[in-house]
């Protein structure tokens, strides 16, 4: 079952009097899976926080249409199932830790000891529980984040929007964060999640969607946006052996400085048949590793090939 | 009508958190201190005796809501102009982003959040001038031992010119998602835009012979909110028992609260964050 679903999406923002208008999103389809962790990647004013804002009706699509859970995002019911924790979000200064609870509770809808009982939760697992009466004005950036995060999820919501979620928090709380919530992942809850640390989505999102200027430019697995499949280390336990003799145009051999080869073939069987081969010379292979890029790798050479065929 | 109520009743907790509503609740405080204390000195029947030789109940009642007018008029237009100054904010303080992003993220339609604010602002003020209110009327009330109700409805002819300000307040915060503007607008009228309406519709209509301008007067007469005959000659009927013997600045001005607010709701359903 899909969590949310977009159809050809599309804002465009008009600056007073209608003189210059902002593509902010450019038909963009998505869709994400009940139960798994989303990452959204770009960079500044790519559109990332435009489409959680259209999606929570925050602001309104110019085109296109999008449901949550099946339903349509016009309406505001369905919000109820729904958390949110904005980026540089405000909360009254004069109210205590357990006030916001209490007032985001409220509005979620919840009552009485159900949500007494939710704020105390909620606070020991950012905790935050010793400084429950003391007034937000007080608070730390990351301290404000934590409680963004409970307020965010007080409600037990099943799809929780999170836009820079660890900004601002020091490397144990940002870890602390990832637990809580590969921990609500866990429950079966559905995260859509804005980040510019991409190592950090990286480790805990399933699939990943890289937006530039409003187009999606990529959407999968992170396994699938680093992998290279072309690329192999190969280690073979002997180092008077020369692996460079194999080399032949379904075989493009390199030596590398630490003594291994890489090895860039066409398809798999290729590799399988240098593997063969050195075998036959009986030698003893240590490891062959698939080349990955990292997250990060691919993030820049992606934006940075739009680039490009922008200006062509 | 839960989600109205929430919304209204934080409202009420940021107006606590604000040092004018405190000032204003502090105004009163001493307005009431120096009543008690001016007519602790006063020795009643002396005091009857010299303003009624008639002695009849009539003229003593007259003399209670004389007292209570002479303290409330001053201060109600005081009130009146704090109000406007310390609630102006409200609907911009919401509207900013981080605060108004987690507001619509929630399940609450727009037009339940924008007349929750509308109503706190309201409540906040009514109970700011039914505190001072309700403290003139027990004083006078116990000191001359007369107890005449109909001087607590000043606070609603009160109340109710606030609410049509700021109901403009609230149209003017939407729009800009600043307090200035409003502001402005919302004294413009109080002080000087209705008082010279009302002068003109009293004592000047007979004066203005051109036809253009005399319509073009009469129409602003009307649209307008009419806050200076809801201040005054409203305000002093209700206060004295005599009744109202004119409807027409609480109906036309009750239509431009509505008006102005559904436009603001309008507004806001329609509005990007």
């Amino acid at each position: 079952m899909t969590a949310i679903e977009t159809s050809l999406l599309e804002k465009i923002y008009t600056t007073s009097f209608g003189k210059q208008k902002i593509q902010a999103l450019k038909e963009l389809s998505l869709s994400v899976n009940k139960g798994t962790i989303f990452g959204l990647l770009g960079p500044n004013g790519a559109g990332k926080t435009t489409l959680i804002k259209l999606l929570l009706g925050i602001t309104f699509p110019t085109f296109g249409s999008a449901k949550i859970f099946d339903e349509d995002i016009s309406g505001y019911e369905f919000k109820r199932k729904i958390g949110y924790l904005p980026e540089n979000h405000k909360y009254p200064p004069y109210l205590r830790g357990s006030e916001v609870l209490h007032f985001f509770g409220k509005l979620s809808g919840l009552e009485g000891l159900h949500l007494s009982k939710k704020i105390d939760e909620m606070l020991e697992l950012v905790k935050l529980t010793e400084w429950k009466k003391t007034k937000v004005k007080a608070y730390s950036k990351g301290m404000m984040q934590r409680l963004g995060l409970a307020q965010s999820i007080i409600n037990d919501p099943e799809l929780i929007f999170l836009d820079e979620p660890t900004d601002g928090v020091d490397p144990i709380g940002r870890k602390e964060i990832r637990n809580i919530l590969l921990e609500l992942k866990e429950r079966g809850k559905t995260i859509f999640l804005n980040s510019h640390l991409l190592s950090e989505v990286e480790l805990i999102t399933d699939r990943v969607g890289i937006l530039n200027k409003g187009t999606l430019l990529r959407e999968g697995s992170v396994k699938e946006l680093t992998e290279r499949k072309e690329e192999y280390i190969v280690n073979v336990d002997d180092d008077e052996y020369v692996l460079l003799n194999h080399s032949d145009s379904n075989h493009q051999i390199s030596k590398l400085s630490d003594g291994s080869y890489s090895v860039k073939v066409d398809d798999v069987r290729s590799i399988n048949i240098l593997i063969d081969k050195i075998r036959s010379d009986g030698k003893i292979i240590k490891e062959v590793l698939l080349q990955k890029n990292t997250l990060e790798d691919m993030f820049i050479s992606l934006i940075n090939q739009a680039e490009e065929d922008g200006k062509k | 009508m839960r989600n109205i109520f929430i919304i209204s009743w934080f409202t009420l907790r940021e107006a606590m958190a604000r040092k004018v509503f405190m000032f204003f609740a502090g105004i009163s405080l001493l307005v009431l201190i120096i009543s008690v204390l001016v007519f602790s000195l006063v020795d009643t029947q002396t005091f009857i005796s010299a303003a009624n030789q008639g002695q009849s109940d009539l003229i003593l009642k007259e003399i209670v809501a004389g007292l209570e007018l002479l303290i409330i008029s001053p201060l109600a237009g005081l009130c009146l102009l704090l109000a406007i100054f310390s609630s102006a904010s409200f609907v911009p303080v919401m509207l900013e982003k981080g605060t108004i992003d987690l507001l619509l993220s929630k399940p609450i339609s727009r037009p339940q959040l924008l007349i929750g604010k509308y109503l706190g602002g309201l409540l906040v003020v009514f109970l700011n001038i039914l505190f001072l209110i309700v403290g003139v009327w027990l004083i006078i009330s116990l000191k001359f031992s007369y107890w005449d109700f109909s001087f607590l409805l000043v606070s609603l002819t009160v109340t109710f010119s606030f609410a049509v300000l700021y109901s403009i307040i609230v149209l003017f915060g939407v729009i800009t998602r600043s307090s200035i503007l409003g502001m402005m607008v919302a004294y413009l009228i109080f002080l000087i835009l209705s008082p010279l309406l009302q002068l003109y519709k009293t004592e000047l209509h007979t004066f203005v012979e051109n036809g253009i301008a005399k319509t073009i007067l009469d129409g602003l007469y009307y649209i307008i909110p009419q806050t200076a005959e809801l201040m005054g000659k409203l305000t002093v009927a209700l206060a004295s028992g005599h009744g109202i013997d004119n409807y027409s600045p609480i109906i036309t001005s009750f239509f431009l609260l509505v008006l102005v607010l559904s436009f603001s709701i309008f507004l806001f359903r329609k509005k990007d964050f």
